[in-house]
């Protein structure tokens, strides 16, 4: 019972296929179920994202946001239907696996930095030890990062000594160290304090504007409206409403999409 | 809906995705590779081990339980006559003494360990540093130095036969032991054991109406005294009325030693004494750990609300305490079994001196006598560790 | 018009406080009840010591020839004449007289050899705990056993010495400099300039001539063989301990790893494994060790006693170890593991840069406790007629001279282990609060 929308715009007309296959399908979700247990928490879902799109997804806790975007650098594993990252599928392969993670980079809402290395090993610990990169250009790549989060004077502190909304950019810059195609990021200013939550904003919001491809999961509807493309609506495990955020925000369809929004844009 | 047009792959088809790094192909190797070490590493140790029992002349199978042993134990709490006693029962006897010691050794140990563990955390620092000093010295001193130094260093300095310790002339001290006397029910006996079990289980009953009536009205009711009552006046009722069917054989002095009574061997007092002080020194500490680990706000908050002293320790602190407490109380409670077999350096006839050392050495059935002396401390600890399990799933602190 | 804020002036309380007297008297005396507490104390303290002290040393007989001259010299007091006849057994065992320095020069050198684990300054601390526990034995074993070297003997001996002198210069420069050796000997040889590759060459170089001069050295070096049956006392307890911990980690590493796998066959033989060990008595084990082991080798295939030993008590602390590496393990947030497995770094990887780093530093005072709890233990195998430190003690009063010596010696035994614990739990009480605050966030 899924109540599509404006969505089957999207990759439906033959004309929208055409462009869709010239403009590069990045991400495929086709008919994708997960349970846990019992728990049936993704219902059939549905969803391609092009190259260089910035899709914010929302909805109430235990809508199984998170676990969607978990499953695409399959933290989570899928049960049925078909996950595709860039040509790839995601299944039980582990060659596909590898390369998919080291294409897809994920920051999570607890950051989950290693505490017991300097901010720089941290961004430099995968270049290293998955690519292969040398230490000097390692570091070099990584003390770029820095300042394009603005934070390079923290290169050698450990992440206890760092503020959250600064512990945050280092892990933005973390997944950046290992030039990702694909950005997720999991409810990222949820765990930080009102004051610290602009500056990572600010972050996400450069990056998209290079064009990166993001998906994040997120309540900042400040940030939807500046960036996003698409904004998707799930409920229950399914997608109940997608749509460009002016549309989305002015003219929600489903009454289930009013009831969400009315909810918490009365903060 | 999306469409499903796979076209947009550009992976090759499903069939020819890489085998060797196919996860379930990789799972499915490791796992086949481990059983088959593990089956090829049974195989070889059991064609060696039968190899060298044909060699040696030994036999094997469970057949010898049912020989009899031919040898004599000093302690026994069931009966065993020497030239008909079967290994089998053999065994019996050693679980029984094993058993024996180990239940009152976790007794009195938790009893000492929670006393000693609320000194450690009394106001004053001269009780505190004494139990500190307990603690320290019996947790660091190995438990077999103890239990050989009780035993060589003082119980063997009692007493002569002749100038035995006497207590209210009941019980005896000497060299030989401790004497006691022994229970010898009479025929009308079973009706004062049933009284006390169907009191036990009034009392228990009472408690639950108690309740009931305190949650509906209010009142209070003071079940658990009531109930130690209920259990007292009927068991005794019930004895005096059947005539006192209960008598005591009182070790007497006959000779050049005493006969009658119940004789607990000095290796018995010695492992008993060394089990219960060891252990109750970790008990101190699990209660010691467990009472701190209740916040300070706890008791705050309980006198807020006008809770007196003894109320607030009652239902707010102790319930706390034995969350953190039971979990290493019950682990000692285990080591306090296994420890038991150190019977053996003293001479106690425990399961493991009786079974795993002599009986091993009269009958040389190796590998069926060690294989079921371990699976009884097994089934011990197994059982011990699953009730324990069930108690901290309900316990837990039901968390969001 | 304003008021002039009149602030009271700063004075002392009015009662004494944090003065010794304020200290006892909240301490001690703080109501009739503690007086009285005070004073029963006092009376046990004073009655416990003064009884101890006379029988310990103001009637102790110091020097005698046997007991009876003790008994007749005094009889209320310790008669430490016989421990200290004996005193030489208790920590060398039965080692022969003129080749006691072997065991002495043992021990020193594996203290030279951790030491640079607590100096301020060392790099790399973490491989000199692992060449200590992967090549000190092979030099423990020549020194103490000595008899012929075979082959691999003489390699891994060599390594083992030329690690050791390394590992003592790169302390001795650690703390001098705060450089390591490598950066020292490049600097020395004035190579700071050249590639990474052609410094680790010369380094390797430097290090093949060194083995290759220690092994042209030690092969003239002969001990004289001593039967591991003469093995005992002290000496022989830290043996087994030392032999059992060292095996114990990375047996409970791999143990723990196995039972949180996913997969069934490896979980289910790990979990029995480690369950059947810990929920029987040491004793069971060391004995089945003794009877059965000889049955599951195939023929003519001997070990002797002590190997059995130390073998079961391998397995039996493998399993203690992998609960407390499993408790480690469980310590670090799942956040961390995701984090990992994000950034595509496999599982392997993922254990050995992140997990394991993070999860010992929880671990090292349970491992503390661990080896305290061995050291204690490795008395049982007193039983099966290994003469440990225990036996020593036991065998005093078997000796003609000394009949009947039980307490005495049993005490020095059981202060001797009291220091060493006390010390050991000490400092375990140390690293658990300095390692296990700085890890909080």
């Amino acid at each position: 019972m899924v109540e599509t929308t404006t969505e089957t715009t999207e990759a439906e007309t033959p004309g929208q296929l055409a462009s869709a296959a010239s403009s590069d399908v990045i991400i495929l979700l086709n008919h994708v179920n997960k349970w846990f247990g019992e728990f049936h928490v993704l219902r059939d879902i549905n969803l391609s994202i092009t190259r260089g799109e910035r899709i914010v997804v929302c909805g109430p806790s235990g809508s199984g946001k998170s676990t969607l975007i978990r499953c695409i650098n399959r933290l989570e594993e899928h049960q049925e239907g078909d996950i595709i990252v860039d040509g790839m599928e995601l299944g039980s392969d582990l060659k596909n696996l590898d390369q998919i993670r080291s294409e897809v980079g994920m920051v999570f809402q607890s950051f989950n930095l290693f505490p017991h290395l300097t901010v720089l090993e941290n961004l430099t610990l995968a270049p290293i030890w998955v690519r292969k990169v040398p230490k000097i250009e390692a570091n070099e790549a990584a003390m770029a990062y820095l300042e394009r989060v603005k934070i390079p004077e923290q290169a050698d502190k450990y992440p206890g000594q760092l503020s959250g909304g600064q512990q945050q950019r280092v892990a933005i810059a973390r997944s950046l160290c290992m030039n990702p195609k694909i950005m997720l990021f999991d409810e990222p200013t949820s765990a930080l304090d009102p004051e610290m939550i602009k500056e990572v904003l600010e972050v996400m919001v450069e990056l998209a504007a290079t064009g990166m491809t993001m998906i994040v999961v997120t309540h900042e509807m400040g940030f939807a409206k500046t960036v996003a493309d698409r904004v998707i609506f799930m409920d229950f495990g399914e997608i109940i409403e997608v749509n460009e955020p002016h549309q989305f925000f002015n003219n929600p369809q489903s009454d289930r999409t009013k009831l969400f929004l009315s909810q918490i844009l009365h903060n | 809906m999306a469409t499903s047009d796979t076209s947009l792959v550009k992976s090759q088809p499903k069939s020819s995705v890489s085998f060797f790094y196919d996860e379930r192909v990789r799972n499915f190797f490791y796992q086949t590779i481990t059983a088959g070490t593990f089956a090829w590493l049974v195989w070889y140790l059991f064609t060696n081990t039968a190899h060298n029992l044909e060699v040696r002349g030994m036999n094997s199978g469970f057949g010898f339980l049912f020989q009899t042993a031919g040898f004599d134990t000093d302690f026994k709490l069931i009966e065993y006559t020497v030239g008909t006693g079967t290994y089998g029962r053999i065994f019996f006897v050693g679980v029984l003494n094993t058993l024996f010691v180990s239940s009152i050794a976790i007794v009195l140990s938790t009893v000492i360990g929670f006393f000693v563990g609320v000194l450690r955390l009394s106001t004053n620092w001269l009780i505190s540093l004494l139990a500190l000093t307990y603690v320290e010295i019996l947790r660091n001193v190995p438990l077999l130095i103890q239990i050989i130094f009780w035993y060589l260093g003082v119980f063997a300095l009692l007493p002569k036969v002749k100038q035995s310790a006497d207590f209210l002339g009941i019980a005896f001290l000497n060299n030989r032991g401790l004497y006691v006397p022994s229970p010898v029910p009479g025929d009308l006996f079973w009706m004062t054991m049933t009284a006390f079990v169907v009191a036990v289980v009034a009392a228990f009953m009472l408690r639950r109406w108690a309740r009931r009536r305190q949650e509906q009205t209010g009142q209070q009711f003071p079940a658990f005294w009531a109930g130690i009552g209920i259990i007292v006046t009927l068991t005794g009722v019930v004895y005096l009325a059947t005539g006192m069917p209960l008598s005591w054989d009182i070790a007497a002095l006959q000779g050049f030693n005493y006969q009658g009574g119940f004789a607990l061997p000095p290796s018995f007092l010695a492992l008993l004494v060394s089990l219960t002080i060891y252990h109750s020194a970790h008990m101190a500490e699990a209660v010691r750990a467990g009472i701190l680990s209740v916040s300070k706000g706890q008791t705050e908050a309980a006198n807020a609300i006008g809770l007196k002293p003894g109320k607030v320790m009652a239902l707010v602190i102790i319930p706390q305490a034995m969350l953190a407490i039971v979990p290493p109380m019950i682990s000692t409670w285990m080591n306090v079994v296994k420890n038991s077999s150190l019977a053996v350096a003293i001479g106690y006839s425990d399961v493991v001196a009786l079974f795993m050392q002599t009986s091993l050495n009269q009958s040389g059935y190796a590998i069926e006598i060690v294989a079921i002396t371990m699976l009884f401390y097994m089934t011990i600890s197994l059982t011990i560790s699953f009730f324990m399990n069930i108690y901290n799933k309900r316990v837990q602190l039901r968390e969001r | 018009m304003a008021e002039a804020i009149h602030t009271g002036e700063i004075r002392p309380p009015p009662t004494v406080q944090g003065t010794w007297f304020a200290w006892l008297r909240d301490n001690l005396f703080s109501s009739w009840v503690n007086t009285l507490l005070t004073f029963g104390a006092l009376y046990i303290i004073y009655f416990a010591v003064s009884g101890v002290w006379a029988w310990g040393i103001t009637n102790a007989v110091w020097e005698a020839e046997n007991r009876r001259v003790c008994f007749d010299i005094n009889p209320d007091g310790a008669c430490w004449a016989g421990v200290l006849a004996w005193f030489d057994n208790f920590i060398w065992g039965r080692y022969p007289r003129g080749e006691m320095w072997r065991i002495n020069l043992g021990a020193l050198l594996i203290v030279v050899w951790m030491v640079p684990i607590w100096l301020p300054g060392v790099k790399d601390k973490i491989y000199v705990g692992f060449s200590t526990v992967f090549l000190y034995p092979f030099l423990g074993f020549f020194l103490f056993a000595g008899g012929e070297k075979g082959l691999f003997l003489q390699v891994m001996l060599s390594l083992a010495i030329v690690v050791l002198i390394g590992n003592t210069l790169n302390g001795y420069h650690g703390v001098r400099s705060g450089r390591s050796l490598p950066e020292v000997v490049i600097a020395g040889l004035g190579m700071k300039a050249s590639s990474d590759k052609v410094q680790r060459k010369t380094l390797l170089a430097i290090f093949a001539a060194a083995f290759a001069l220690v092994f042209w050295a030690q092969m003239g070096w002969v001990l004289v063989s001593v039967e591991w049956n003469l093995w005992g006392g002290l000496f022989l307890t830290l043996v087994i301990s030392g032999i059992g911990i060292a095996f114990a980690l990375p047996g409970g590493i791999v143990l723990a790893m196995g039972r949180r796998s996913q997969l069934p066959v490896i979980r289910i033989l790990c979990t029995g494994f480690i369950e059947v060990f810990r929920s029987v008595p040491l004793i069971t084990i060391l004995f089945m060790a003794t009877t059965m082991f000889p049955l599951f080798l195939p023929e003519g295939f001997t070990l002797n006693k002590l190997v059995q030993v130390i073998v079961a008590v391998c397995l039996f602390n493998a399993c203690y170890m992998a609960e407390v590496v499993r408790a480690g393990l469980q310590a670090i947030p799942r956040g961390q593991y995701e984090a990992a497995m994000a950034m595509g770094l496999g599982y392997w990887k993922m254990m050995g840069l992140i997990i394991m780093p993070q999860a010992l530093k929880f671990m090292i005072p349970n491992i503390v406790g661990n080896f305290i709890g061995l050291l204690k233990d490795t008395t049982l195998v007193s039983i099966i007629g290994l003469f440990d430190v225990l036996n020593m003690l036991k065998a005093v009063s078997q000796d003609v001279p000394w009949r009947g010596l039980h307490k005495e010696p049993l005490v020095v035994g059981a202060a001797l282990f009291f220091v060493i614990c006390f010390a050991m739990s000490k400092y375990s009480r140390h690293l658990e609060e300095t390692l296990g605050g700085g890890t909080q966030r």
